[in-house]
C-alpha cells in the first residue's frame, strides 16, 4: 500500500494559541480514514496544513509523496476538498459555481457531474445566495466530487444534509473506495465515521491520541454487562474477576463494567441460574467518550 | 446515554470586565464599534478639509486686494453654478469662500456616509446572517432598530462636532480677522448642523427603503435621489426643486453668519419621519425579506466561469459599472455646464480676468479647464473606486471562498495576479464610462472635450496604482485590511497634496503624494514620470502581493 497522506511531527502554532502538536499520521491509498475530535481539537488545522492553506510551524506533511508546501498545485490537482465552513459566489447560480470549479480543474465528465447533481437533488438554476444551508453544502459536495479526485478531503461533509441525502453521500464514499480512491473524512459525528471508515484517528487538544481501525477502537472499550438472576445476586462471585468494575446490584439484577475479555464473567455466571444475560457492545461513540472521559467528559446515564 | 462536558476550570472568564467599553455590551455599543473606522475616515476628512481651507485661503488670497478680486465674482455667475456649488455670499472671507466652493461637497460627502451606514446597518446584517441571532435576543425589533439608528446619529453627531470645532479653529489659526475670516463657533455649529441634517435626510431615506429594497437597492436609490435633488436645485428644475432640501436651506449660510433655522428644522423633521418609517417597516416586515430592485441582470457570459481572471472580472463588473456611471454622470454634468459658462466668460472680459487670477493656467472656457478644477475630487473618487475593487477581490478570502478556490490547481500567486488583472480591467471599464460621460455632456453643450476624455485615462492609472497598494497589502499581510489601507492612502495622498504647498512644507513631503506628479491631465498636460510611477506601483503591487500570498497562511 502507498501512503497518500503522511505527516511527521506536524506542528502548527498560532502565536500563543495552540494549533496542532507533533501529529504523525499515515493514510493509505484506497482507505476511508476518519478523523475524529471535538470542536477546536485541531482537525481543520491539520487538514489546512497538509493542503498547504497554512504552513506548518515545524514538521512535514506529504500528500501523494509531495511535500505540501513544495508543490501544492500538484497536490490540489489530484484532490477534491470541501471545507467545514465555506461560502461561494453570491451572484452565480449553483450550476455556474459547479461549472466554474470544473473549469478550474478541467477534465470533468459532464455526465458524471449531472448524475451527482441529480443524486444530491439540488436545483442548479438558483443563485448560490438563495440556497438553504443544506443546499449550499450539496453544491460544495458536487464541486469536491465532480472530477473524481484520487483523494477526497471532507471536513464535516454532512453538515446540514437531510438523512436521505446523507445516505446518497455515504453511497458515494463507498463508490469512491470501490474505485480505489482515498477518502479523508473529518467529523465529530461518530456514527458517520463508524459506518463509513476503515480506520479512525482521534485528535484531542491538538495531539493525536489514537489511530486504530474502527473494530480496534471498539475492542478498547468496556462492555456493559447485565445479569438477571432467578434468586439472590451473588455479587461477591464477580467482584474479584479481572476487568470487572462498577458493580451495582438492584433487586435480582447485577450490572457491571467489564474491560478486556468477557470470558471470566461468562464462566462465573454459568454457575448460577439466570433469567437473562445482556452484554452490550459499545458504540464508537462510547469508545470515543471513554477516550476523552478521564478529565473533561462525563458519561451520564439517563 | 448522554455526554455532557464537566466543569473545566480554565482560569479564564467568559466576559471581560471591559466588554462594554469594547462595544460588546449592547446593540448600540456594538454598532458604534462597527462604525469606528468609517467614523475615523469621515471625521478625519471633514475636519481635515476644514483645517486645510483656512490654510489654503489665507495663503492663496492673503491680502485685501486679492480678496476683492474674489468678491467680484458675486453677481456675475450663472445661476446653475451658484446654486450647484453654493451661494456666493462674502466670497472674500474664509466662511463665504468655503461655503461657495466646498459647502455642497461637505454636505454630499457626509450624506453619502449616512446613506451607506443606514442602508446597511440592518439590511447588511440580515445579508450576513447575523440579524437572526440579534433579533432572537431578548429585545423587540423596534428597540434593535432604534439602537442601530441611535448609534449612527451618535457617530454623525461626533463627526459634526469635530467639523465645527476644526472650522472655527482653522479660522482662528490661519484666517485674518481683519479680512473677516474669523468664524464664530455658532456659525461653525450652524454649518455642521446643515451638513448633518442633510445627511440624516438622505440617510433616513435609505434607512426607510432598506427593509423593502435591501442594502444595495436602498443605498442606490437614496444616492440617486440625493444627486437628482442637488442637480435640480442647481439647474432650477421646475417641479422637482421644491422637494430639494438644498433649496429649502439655500439661505442658511451659517459660515457668513446668515442663519435660516426654520427650513433646517424642516429638513430635520423629514429626516426623523424617514427614520421612523424605516423603524416601523423593519418591525412589521419579515426579517431580511426584501423585494429588491428588478434591475437587468448581467448576462451569464460576463459573470465569468471560464477561469480565474474572467471570474474575478465578473465579480468586479457591477462595481465598475456603478462607479463608471456615477463618475460619468458627474463628468457629463460638469461638461454640459461648460458651454453656458464659456459664453458668459466670453461676454465679460472682467469676469474672464477675475477667473484667470483665481485659477491661473486654466482655460475656463474649455471642458478640460473646468474638469481640472475638480481633479482632486475625481482622484478621490477614482481612488475609492479602486479600494472597493480591492475589497471585492479580498472578499474571496474574508468571506471564506478562498479555501475551495486554492484547493483547485490554481496557485496562490496566480489567484492574486488574476484578481489584480481583473481589478485593472474594472478600472478600465470605469474610466471609459467616465470619458464617455464627459463626451456626452460636452456634446450636449456644444463644446469639444478631446483633452479631458483622453486625460481621464490618468484617473484610471491613479486608480490602478491604488489598487496595486491594496493588492500588495492583501498579499503580504492580510486581505481584511487591504481595502481600508488603500482608502487611507487615497485620503493621505489628497491631504498631503492639498496641505503641503500652502503650509510650505518641504518638497519631498509634497512629492510623496502621487497626484502631485500627474500634471493637469484634463487640459492635456501630462506628467510622464507620474504615470510611470503609477504603473510601477500598480504592477509592482500586484506582483508583490502575489509573492507575499505564496508565503503566508490563508486566513
Amino acid at each position: 500500500m502507498t501512503a497518500v497522506i503522511e505527516t511527521e511531527r506536524l506542528t502548527k502554532s498560532y502565536g500563543s494559541h495552540r494549533g496542532i502538536i507533533d501529529v504523525n499520521l499515515v493514510v493509505q491509498e484506497g482507505e476511508v480514514f476518519g478523523f475524529l475530535g471535538p470542536n477546536g481539537a485541531g482537525k481543520t488545522t491539520t487538514i489546512r496544513t497538509f493542503l498547504d492553506l497554512i504552513r506548518p510551524t515545524s514538521g512535514v506533511a506529504r500528500v501523494f509523496g509531495i511535500e505540501s508546501s513544495a508543490d501544492p498545485v500538484a497536490i490540489h490537482r489530484r484532490i477534491g476538498y470541501i471545507p467545514g465552513e465555506f461560502t461561494l459566489y453570491d451572484r452565480l447560480t449553483g450550476g455556474q459555481t459547479i461549472e466554474y470549479f470544473g473549469n478550474l480543474r478541467g477534465g470533468v465528465d459532464p455526465a458524471y457531474r449531472a448524475a451527482l447533481i441529480e443524486r444530491f437533488d439540488v436545483d442548479p438554476s438558483r443563485k448560490f445566495k438563495e440556497y438553504s444551508k443544506g443546499n449550499k453544502q450539496k453544491i460544495g459536495l458536487v464541486v469536491a466530487l465532480q472530477h473524481r479526485p484520487e483523494l477526497l478531503v471532507l471536513d464535516e461533509p454532512t453538515s446540514g444534509l437531510d438523512p436521505l441525502i446523507q445516505q446518497s453521500f455515504y453511497a458515494l464514499v463507498r463508490e469512491a473506495q470501490a474505485e480505489g480512491r482515498t477518502v479523508f473524512l473529518s467529523s465529530h459525528i461518530l456514527s458517520e465515521v463508524e459506518r463509513t471508515c476503515d480506520r479512525v484517528a482521534i485528535i484531542r487538544d491538538g495531539r493525536l491520541v489514537k489511530v486504530d481501525s474502527v473494530e480496534g477502537l471498539r475492542d478498547l472499550a468496556h462492555h456493559e454487562v447485565e445479569l438477571r438472576f432467578v434468586d439472590g445476586v451473588p455479587a461477591e462471585a464477580f467482584e474479584g474477576l479481572p476487568g470487572v468494575s462498577d458493580i451495582v446490584v438492584q433487586d435480582h439484577v447485577l450490572r457491571m463494567r467489564v474491560s478486556g475479555p468477557i470470558t471470566p464473567v461468562v464462566q462465573a455466571a454459568a454457575r448460577y441460574e439466570l433469567l437473562d444475560f445482556v452484554s452490550r457492545e459499545p458504540t464508537l461513540e462510547e469508545t470515543f467518550l471513554a477516550q476523552y472521559g478521564h478529565e473533561a467528559v462525563e458519561v451520564a446515564r439517563p | 446515554m448522554t455526554a455532557s462536558l464537566g466543569s473545566v476550570p480554565t482560569g479564564r472568564t467568559v466576559t471581560s470586565p471591559f466588554s462594554r467599553v469594547y462595544g460588546l455590551g449592547s446593540i448600540y455599543g456594538k454598532t458604534i464599534r462597527d462604525s469606528r473606522l468609517a467614523f475615523i475616515i469621515a471625521a478625519g476628512l471633514l475636519g481635515g478639509m476644514a483645517l486645510v481651507m483656512g490654510v489654503a485661503i489665507s495663503s492663496v488670497f492673503p491680502t485685501a486686494a486679492s480678496r476683492l478680486e474674489v468678491d467680484k465674482l458675486i453677481g456675475s455667475m450663472p445661476a446653475s453654478m451658484v446654486n450647484l456649488f453654493g451661494k456666493p455670499v462674502s466670497l472674500g472671507t474664509l466662511g463665504g469662500y468655503m461655503t461657495f466652493k466646498y459647502g455642497a461637497i461637505f454636505a454630499l460627502g457626509t450624506a453619502l456616509w449616512s446613506i451607506f451606514a443606514l442602508s446597511s446597518t440592518l439590511a447588511g446584517e440580515a445579508r450576513r446572517g447575523s440579524l437572526d441571532l440579534v433579533a432572537t435576543a431578548p429585545f423587540g425589533k423596534r428597540r434593535i432598530a432604534l439602537e442601530k439608528v441611535a448609534a449612527h446619529l451618535t457617530m454623525l453627531g461626533l463627526a459634526m462636532a469635530i467639523l465645527a470645532v476644526m472650522t472655527t479653529a482653522s479660522s482662528t489659526l490661519f484666517g485674518d480677522a481683519a479680512l473677516g475670516d474669523q468664524i464664530p463657533l455658532l456659525s461653525s455649529v450652524g454649518f455642521a448642523l446643515w451638513c448633518g441634517f442633510l445627511a440624516v435626510f438622505f440617510g433616513g431615506l435609505a434607512f426607510a427603503l432598506a427593509p423593502l429594497l435591501g442594502r444595495a437597492g436602498s443605498a442606490g436609490v437614496a444616492s440617486l435621489v440625493m444627486l437628482v435633488l442637488w442637480v435640480a436645485n442647481g439647474l432650477d428644475v421646475a417641479g422637482i426643486v421644491v422637494l430639494s432640501p438644498f433649496r429649502w436651506t439655500a439661505d442658511h449660510i451659517a459660515l457668513v453668519g446668515r442663519y435660516d433655522w426654520l427650513p433646517l428644522g424642516l429638513v430635520g423633521v423629514v429626516a426623523v419621519a424617514f427614520l421612523a418609517i424605516g423603524v416601523e417597516l423593519f418591525v412589521r416586515r419579515d426579517l431580511g425579506v426584501t423585494a429588491g430592485l428588478s434591475l437587468p441582470r448581467l448576462p451569464a457570459a460576463v459573470l465569468g466561469v471560464r477561469g480565474p481572471i474572467s471570474r474575478a472580472f465578473g465579480d468586479q463588473l457591477p462595481r465598475a459599472l456603478s462607479w463608471g456611471i456615477g463618475l460619468g454622470l458627474m463628468g457629463a454634468l460638469i461638461a454640459s455646464l461648460v458651454g453656458p459658462m464659456a459664453s458668459q466668460l466670453g461676454k465679460d472680459p472682467n469676469l474672464s480676468k477675475t477667473f484667470a487670477a483665481i485659477f491661473p493656467g486654466l482655460d475656463l472656457g474649455s471642458t478640460g479647464g473646468w474638469l481640472q478644477l475638480y481633479a482632486e475630487l475625481l482622484f478621490i473618487a477614482a481612488g475609492f473606486a479602486a479600494a472597493t475593487f480591492v475589497s471585492r477581490w479580498a472578499s474571496d478570502e474574508t468571506d471564506g471562498r478562498l479555501e475551495m478556490v486554492l484547493t483547485t490547481p490554481l496557485a496562490r500567486a496566480r489567484w492574486v495576479i488574476a484578481g489584480g488583472t481583473a481589478a485593472v480591467l474594472a478600472v478600465v471599464v470605469m474610466t471609459v464610462l467616465f470619458a464617455a460621460g464627459i463626451g456626452l455632456g460636452a456634446a450636449s453643450g456644444g463644446v469639444s472635450a478631446g483633452d479631458p476624455m483622453v486625460g481621464s485615462a490618468v484617473l484610471g492609472v491613479y486608480a490602478a496604482a491604488i489598487a496595486g497598494v491594496g493588492f500588495a497589502v492583501g498579499g503580504l499581510w492580510r486581505t481584511s485590511l487591504a481595502a481600508e489601507i488603500a482608502a487611507l492612502v487615497v485620503v493621505a495622498t489628497y491631504l498631503v497634496d492639498l496641505i503641503a504647498p500652502p503650509l510650505k512644507l518641504p518638497d519631498w513631503i509634497h512629492e510623496l503624494a502621487v497626484t502631485a506628479h500627474l500634471g493637469q491631465p484634463m487640459v492635456g498636460q501630462w506628467d510622464v514620470g507620474g504615470l510611470i510611477a503609477c504603473g510601477v506601483i500598480a504592477v509592482g503591487g500586484i506582483l508583490l502581493g502575489a509573492w507575499g500570498m505564496a508565503r503566508r497562511d490563508v486566513d
